[in-house]
């Protein structure tokens, strides 16, 4: 059968929202955008989810959610939609943090 | 009147670490169920839950969450979209369906639990909300099926599954009773809202989402991924959990919980999410493949976390890795083998262009399980339906509780790794089933597997009725080939016309 690379996959440091498709993840595309100046964003879509991800720390602040979906917008209404998210998370009123504590 | 931050006041309402002064603590806190390891009260304390969430902020998200998913149901029920839907896409739905919803108020306890007994007072903030959550999952995915029972009566398993002993069933609750109704808290919060929840439960929540709305199954797509957003906050109790264990010198032992439950879930996942995303799920809605996305949601996130909060790959890593192109291909085609023994109708998915897919994402498939499919097409194809319907047991594992399978074919490896325990011989599908047994031979020695119970004779008449009797299957439910046949290019209905 194929050959066995795919166990080297866990050699990454993406981390980021995993979001359910729809407003708030679009919405959250830019922000992510706005939030982490200079970084590379990967945007996966994968029709009922959408992976948000850069490398080693990304931001996801209630204002730019606010100023992406033009209206107001409380942190926690992010849970609604955040079906996952890769690396750890840090929660607060105004803005959600996905890191990983060490980069490989 | 001005509303408090809840930064502001969420560390003082959570510190409920009281001094008890009606019993000991050790009566509070009996060891059996909070599973302090000796670690100290002042140690649990530093438990900082890194998703917070107030019980007022809980309400508000659920209520929105529960809205939106019933809304879709609604909007959409009129449509009848599951009288058009491919029927092996009514088979993923009513295996899903049967395997789990039940088994959410299982999860329910082992959250409970923690929220009682764990001796962090965080850990039980959180866990009061997982246990909703949980009740939430139960309800609504009973509540979901339960207009499609007027359609057949295979729908019904999703209430009916858990309270048999079909085999599968039996498997998965042989699973679920380890990770969530026998451990105390602090096993709970490592195996079941870690390992489980932080990685197994995304590949059948929003892989199997993705491939649903490929598949135009918009509610089915917005109701498990909604599902997976309450398990994204509470599978948060484990990494709070994991770092105390690891700072009190414990690592060793959360290594070894971590490294039983993933693999336990493994076997489990490759028996119900593989055949459902490789197989069942009509081609042209297929995402990815199963093993891709394997490689999404647990090498490249799961394990990364893990790696993160400073625990070691499985010791059995490159055996897992190497079982991504075996284990679900060979669970696949038991399952489809033994059809009348599920409560669902297996999809074979093996037409030429499937068997294309197949070749493409699994090179040597073809090779492989392709020719004991090329067997079963023959016979199919000589009118010997007869053949390709059990007539003998299979080999089930005593640790998963689910058929020894290997590579077929050319690549043919099959083998029954066996243990003499207390006189009793056991049977293990593989290496590290064996060494998940090994690790608590109490825990799991006095387990009958099905074949086991058949060959005591507790099933009764010995044969397939007999069997079919003992896991409840009655006509209706028992499971046939999902199309017909029409994959192997002839069909029944074909057949008996000419």
């Amino acid at each position: 059968m194929s050959k066995h690379t795919s166990g080297d996959a866990y050699r990454n440091n993406r981390v980021g929202p995993i979001l359910r498709a729809g407003e708030v993840a679009q919405a959250a595309i830019q922000a992510v955008e706005d939030d982490n100046p200079g970084k590379k964003i990967h945007v996966e879509d994968r029709t009922a989810y959408i992976r948000i991800e850069c490398e080693d720390e990304c931001i996801l602040t209630r204002a730019s959610m606010e100023e992406a979906l033009g209206r107001p917008f409380q942190m926690r209404e992010i849970e609604i939609n955040l079906g996952s998210f890769s690396g750890q998370i840090d929660t607060s009123e105004e803005r959600v943090r996905f890191y990983l504590a060490k980069h490989i | 009147m001005s509303k408090l931050a809840s930064s502001e006041y969420y560390d003082l309402v959570r510190t409920t670490n009281w001094t008890p002064s009606y019993v000991p603590e050790s009566e509070l806190f009996p060891e059996a169920m909070s599973g302090a390891r000796g670690i100290p009260a002042e140690a649990w304390e530093t438990f900082d839950e890194p998703y917070k969430v107030t019980y007022s902020d809980y309400v508000a998200t659920q209520r929105e969450k529960d809205a939106g998913a019933y809304s879709v149901k609604a909007a959409l029920e009129r449509a009848n979209y599951i009288d058009s839907a491919d029927p092996g896409w009514i088979s993923t739905l009513q295996a899903h369906y049967g395997a789990l919803a039940v088994a959410e108020y299982a999860a329910a306890t082992a959250e409970a639990r923690m929220a009682r007994f764990s001796r962090a007072p965080g850990n039980r903030n959180m866990a009061t909300f997982g246990m909703l959550d949980e009740m939430r999952h139960g309800q609504i995915q009973l509540f979901f099926p339960h207009e499609h029972t007027k359609r057949s009566r295979q729908w019904d398993w999703a209430h009916k599954a858990m309270h048999t002993n079909e085999w599968a069933a039996l498997a998965a609750r042989h699973m679920f009773d380890d990770m969530m109704f026998t451990r105390d808290a602090v096993s709970v919060a490592i195996m079941l809202t870690f390992a489980f929840e932080t990685g197994f439960t995304n590949m059948q929540f929003l892989g199997l989402a993705a491939d649903a709305a490929e598949a135009g199954d918009h509610t089915f797509a917005s109701l498990i991924s909604s599902i997976q957003t309450d398990e994204s906050r509470h599978a948060q109790q484990g990494g709070p959990v994991l770092k105390i264990l690891i700072a009190n010198g414990k690592k060793d032992e959360a290594q070894k919980m971590i490294d039983i439950i993933f693999w336990r879930a493994w076997k489990l996942f490759s028996v119900l999410t593989g055949p459902i995303l490789d197989y069942y799920t009509p081609l042209e809605h297929r995402k990815q493949s199963f093993k891709e996305f394997m490689e999404e949601w647990i090498i490249g996130q799961f394990e990364r976390q893990l790696n993160d909060l400073g625990l070691d790959l499985p010791w059995y890593w490159d055996e897992f890795v190497r079982s991504l192109d075996e284990t679900h291909h060979g669970m696949h085609m038991g399952v489809w083998f033994w059809r009348p023994t599920v409560w669902w109708n297996p999809a074979a998915g093996v037409s030429p262009e499937e068997r294309d897919w197949l070749e493409e994402k699994y090179p040597g498939w073809n090779s492989t399980f392709g020719r004991c499919w090329d067997v079963v097409t023959e016979n199919l194809q000589k009118g010997r339906e007869d053949l390709t319907l059990p007539e003998t047991l299979p080999t089930i594992c005593n640790m998963c509780n689910l058929p020894v399978v290997g590579t077929a074919g050319d690549g043919w490896n099959v083998k029954d790794y066996q243990l003499v325990h207390n006189g009793r011989l056991y049977h293990f599908g593989s290496e590290v089933d064996r060494w998940c047994f090994q690790q608590d031979p109490e825990r799991y020695q006095g387990h009958m597997n099905v074949v086991d119970r058949f060959l005591s004779g507790e099933i009764q008449p010995q044969n397939l009725a007999g069997a079919l009797l003992y896991m409840s299957l009655n006509p209706g439910e028992i499971g046939v080939d999902a199309h017909d046949y029409a994959w192997a290019g002839i069909g029944k209905k074909n057949q008996a016309a000419e």
